[in-house]
């Protein structure tokens, strides 16, 4: 968002338009160029200049006066000393390194599964896809029900122990941080599964067929021929669940609410309790602008680097 | 291809365990839904895994029909924030497929906007917390807090990256021959869009719209952040399905939830063709 002209545009350019159709083209673009700008630029601004300040929306005057509450970077300092966000965003770091591999493998070994044809795949199919589709805060009220102290995980667990199973998942500083993982992975699995199943269908037949007749085994055919093949799938889909679990809110907010104390809470739930509970907007701005700065950085790298190497 | 008969029960078991695995959840919120009140309330032991006597009870309650079994009777029920999320989500997807669609013509066809496939991808990649403060200074500052409409812009600008994205991938995959044979005939460039090309891709139009919906349908943070009481949606009023004396209301909670997650799914099931092309951004077209 911060370097939008500088873009260059990743689709391949049409042949030379007609002079008419290039307006018309400019006309149809227009709302969509107005509504990324209105989201962009404006807000970005209002974001470094309140960032600048101490304004809080308590102090009684409105948000373009807040120089007179002028502190330079002072926030930019306390962010960098504050033990509470680091610790959301490591939480968040962790959150990703467990959830994403097991997502990942998950995922790759259902679609291998599902790669080919047999009897009820279609059903099982769609079946499988449920979680993702769940509203996510409805998602994270139904683990809130499994994971009470008498509520159903406890009571399948106890199937194995000889004592019933009392454990209070949500009340417990590192229980609730598993409790909120594998809400996550239930839900986000099948979104992995659906996008490299069809990377993993999408892979040529023909040097498969090659590959058997020379008498390849099917792990080998698997790591040579088949993941290979599908890498710029792959990288999609985990930067797709990086992403998304980077902002991960709905479900763990709803389930823990960042509790036990702060055992669960992420980026967002940190910069939320900041905005809705004690109000500080000015340090907030600055978090979500240092956020957004780093980012944009990595994104565009990211990107970039991507496109190079789909072109060569 | 040649598989032994281990494997396919080796693959048969694997899925329907996996597939029980995900469907646990949502069939508990189910069975929930229909419990009477005696079999929720008691948040202990005797919680059964199938309602004993299933009852339409927790559905008259969020309605507003009060119970004889629980004393509290509903503030606010749940019709109005069921209507609340049905109109910001559909207009929010009017908002996104009007711009996104046009965009992505635009872009198609005519090479014109050429910023805006990353920078919609950048919009896609940042937190919605991190540009809050600033929209809900520019919110409250014109009057669109708690209101219908400021919640349906919001939602537009937030899914135009997928409109834009699923809109462009079908553009490109439109053979031109037949836009190109009107212009011949002597259409402008617009009546070919709106008369020709529009109409003949309405399947596509549908899917896209669906996706989005779903997707604004889903929202949970915006909504708490902009919304306080009058268009509360779904998400944000089932957290007041509780209180000090009565503590969680599950079954009116699941029953909510029910009515919350069910469209969705079936939404989503109708489109799994088009899933992996609006979940990556066109990257690949299954």
């Amino acid at each position: 968002m911060t370097n939008v002209s500088t873009m260059t545009p990743v689709a391949d350019q049409p042949e030379a338009p007609a002079k008419s159709g290039a307006r018309l083209g400019l006309w149809l673009t227009l709302p969509a160029q107005l509504l990324v700008l209105f989201i962009a630029l404006f807000p970005i601004l209002m974001q470094v200049y309140i960032s600048l300040t101490d304004w809080s929306p308590l102090d009684g005057i409105p948000w373009w006066r807040a120089h007179e509450l002028w502190i330079g970077l002072l926030n930019y300092s306390d962010l960098i000393a504050d033990s509470r966000f680091w610790g959301a965003m490591w939480r968040t770091l962790f959150v990703m390194a467990v959830c994403v591999p097991v997502q990942f493998l998950l995922g790759l070994g259902l679609a291998v599964l599902f790669v080919d044809d047999f009897r009820g795949k279609r059903v099982l199919y769609s079946t499988l896809l449920v979680p993702m589709m769940v509203v996510p805060a409805v998602a994270g009220y139904m683990f809130f029900m499994l994971f009470q102290s008498g509520g159903p995980v406890n009571d399948l667990l106890s199937i194995f122990t000889s004592d019933p199973v009392r454990i209070a998942w949500l009340s417990d500083p590192d229980l609730a941080l598993i409790a909120v993982m594998v809400a996550d992975i239930w839900q986000w699995t099948p979104l992995m599964f659906l996008i490299l199943l069809a990377g993993m269908i999408s892979v040529p037949q023909d040097q498969q067929m090659a590959a058997i007749l020379l008498g390849a085994s099917w792990w080998r055919r698997f790591f040579t021929i088949v993941l290979p093949r599908m890498k710029s799938i792959i990288i999609i889909a985990l930067a797709i669940r990086v992403i998304e679990i980077f902002k991960i809110f709905d479900t763990l907010f709803i389930m823990t609410g960042g509790g036990p104390g702060v055992a669960t809470e992420t980026i967002s739930v940190y910069i939320y309790k900041v905005t809705q509970q004690e109000l500080i907007w000015s340090y907030v701005a600055a978090i979500a602008l240092a956020i957004l700065i780093v980012l944009s950085v990595v994104s565009v790298f990211a990107i970039k680097r991507m496109q190079r190497g789909q072109e060569t | 291809m040649q598989r032994s008969i281990s494997f396919e029960v080796f693959r048969y078991a694997v899925i329907l365990a996996i597939v029980a695995i995900s469907l646990v959840p949502t069939l508990w919120m189910i069975s929930m839904a229909f419990k009477p009140i005696a079999e929720w309330s008691a948040a202990g032991a005797d919680l059964t895994w199938w309602p004993r006597n299933p009852t339409l009870d927790n559905f008259r309650f969020i309605f507003g029909q009060s119970s004889t079994d629980l004393i509290v009777a509903l503030e606010r029920t749940a019709g109005r924030p069921i209507f609340a999320s049905l109109l910001t989500a559909t207009l929010g997807t009017v908002i996104a497929m009007t711009a996104g669609t046009s965009a992505a013509y635009g872009l198609s066809r005519f090479g014109q906007g050429g910023n805006l496939p990353l920078a919609l991808i950048q919009l896609r990649l940042f937190p919605p917390m991190a540009v809050m403060i600033p929209v809900m200074i520019m919110w409250s500052f014109l009057g669109l807090i708690d209101n219908w409409f400021g919640l349906s812009l919001i939602y537009g600008i937030v899914t135009l990256p997928f409109a834009f994205w699923l809109m462009k991938t079908f553009f490109d995959d439109m053979p031109r021959e037949i836009e190109d044979a009107a212009l011949v005939e002597g259409c402008t460039r617009w009546r070919v869009f709106v008369r020709i090309t529009l109409p003949m891709m309405r399947p596509a139009l549908a899917s896209s719209a669906l996706f989005v919906f779903i997707l604004n349908w889903s929202d949970y943070l915006i909504a708490l952040l902009l919304t306080t009481r009058d268009w509360a949606t779904i998400p944000v009023y089932m957290a007041s399905l509780s209180s000090s004396m009565t503590g969680q209301l599950y079954g009116a909670k699941a029953a909510l939830g029910v009515i919350a997650a069910v469209p969705p799914i079936i939404m989503g099931i109708a489109i799994q063709k088009h899933l992996v092309r609006g979940l990556t951004f066109g990257a690949l077209k299954e």
